[in-house]
């Protein structure tokens, strides 16, 4: 009986990973292996398709500047989450984290971003 | 010992299936942008147009998007692909999907991630039913249903000539002259201009579409085949919107690709 119990839980696990292995186009231009965090400030919003990108101007350790271009949802799936192209506007201080562009990494993917107040946005949800 | 084997599979599984709901929520066209779908409502019937014709109007999501290996019996796939197109299938990676770069993914991907409206004229005998679709650059699809022929020798294009009819409450719709400039699916299956599609588009309940498809082509694979997809029927409030693909896609730039199309806007 416990056999069984750990065969199921194997392949509820399998099931479970199959799925969310699938979609991994985003892989080819991001790399997985190179998350990031920035906290900066939106110097530029491109509210457009595929995706949507956001510029963020972040300080680095030496007093320079760098801007990140941090690509994001569809204009589509951040609408049908509640967004509007007015709710991430430039000047804003955020801190966003991601993953790495493979060859470029201020190229990266948003994975989550917190505004100054500490309020996590909606940066896309699989299978909406 | 046999225990300790489902254990170490058990924690090598959940390991993946965590690392997989860790990576960033954002899926290139497709995935992440399609309508919420209502509850399932398994009992509720679907609905009929004033001829007793199935009425599939609505907004659906789904139906087109899994890879076709997944819809297969393990190693199937090898058995149906002509061994030039298990080795050009094996040579191609996401950066060379033409879908990628804002071209229509032909008719199964037309109703991938996206949220897409089948319009069927509410007249008896109707002569089109429509599918629109919001991705690539608003896509749409006409399959004429008022009892014409294929065109002898079509010249091939991206969602080919379509004629349906109807066999009970099911709308089967048959596609030729589809060219290979796509890839049948996201896994990169190829194909050639021989491609012929066989749709069975049954709404099973007034929340669920099923779409079986018969898949031939004698140029690419060893025999025809069938896959099931399922579409799930928007909210009542979910409407397709804008989305021009081509307007600013930077796909292949942060991998060190040249930019692909005229809408990079790199500050």
């Amino acid at each position: 009986m416990k056999m069984k119990l750990w065969v199921l839980m194997a392949g509820f696990a399998l099931c479970l990973a199959a799925p969310l292995a699938a979609h991994h186009s985003w892989t080819a231009d991001y790399d997985g292996g190179k998350p990031v965090t920035v906290k900066g400030v939106v110097s530029k919003v491109e509210w457009t398709n595929p995706h949507t990108h956001f510029y963020v101007d972040v300080k680095n350790p030496d007093g320079t500047m760098k801007t990140w271009n941090f690509e994001m949802a569809s204009t589509l799936a951040l609408e049908r989450a509640g967004w509007t192209r007015k709710t991430l506007p430039v000047g804003t201080e955020v801190t966003i984290g991601g993953f790495g562009g493979r060859a470029v990494t201020e190229r990266a993917i948003a994975s989550s971003i917190t505004t100054a107040e500490g309020k996590a946005l909606f940066v896309g949800k699989p299978g909406q | 010992m046999k225990r300790l084997i489902f254990v170490s599979l058990t924690i090598v599984a959940l390991t993946i299936a965590l690392a997989a709901a860790q990576e960033p929520r954002v899926f290139r066209l497709g995935g992440a942008n399609g309508p919420t779908t209502v509850p399932a409502e398994p009992n509720r019937p679907a609905p009929k147009l004033a001829d007793g014709t199935i009425d599939l109007s609505g907004i659906w999501s789904g139906g087109g998007e899994t890879e076709i290996g997944r819809l297969l019996k393990p190693g199937e796939l090898d058995t149906i692909l002509q061994p030039w197109a298990k080795k050009l299938m094996a040579s191609r990676n996401d950066g060379m999907d033409p879908y990628q770069y804002c071209l229509p993914g032909g008719p199964l991907r037309l109703t991938g991630g996206f949220a897409w409206r089948f319009v069927q004229h509410p007249t008896v005998n109707a002569k089109y039913i429509f599918q629109l679709q919001e991705a690539s650059a608003h896509t749409y699809r006409q399959i004429f249903t008022d009892g014409r022929k294929h065109p002898e020798d079509p010249s091939p294009t991206w969602l080919g000539h379509s004629i349906g009819w109807w066999e009970g409450p099911t709308l089967v719709v048959d596609t030729i002259g589809l060219n290979d400039r796509f890839w049948l699916d996201g896994s990169g299956i190829p194909h050639t201009e021989r491609l012929h599609l066989i749709e069975r588009w049954t709404r099973t309940n007034f929340t669920t579409l099923r779409r079986e498809v018969t898949i031939e082509d004698p140029g690419a694979f060893t025999r025809p085949f069938t896959v099931t997809y399922t579409a799930k029927l928007g909210t009542p409030d979910s409407e397709i919107m804008e989305y021009i693909c081509i307007e600013n896609n930077q796909y292949g730039l942060a991998q060190g690709l040249q930019a692909p199309t005229p809408g990079e806007t790199e500050k």
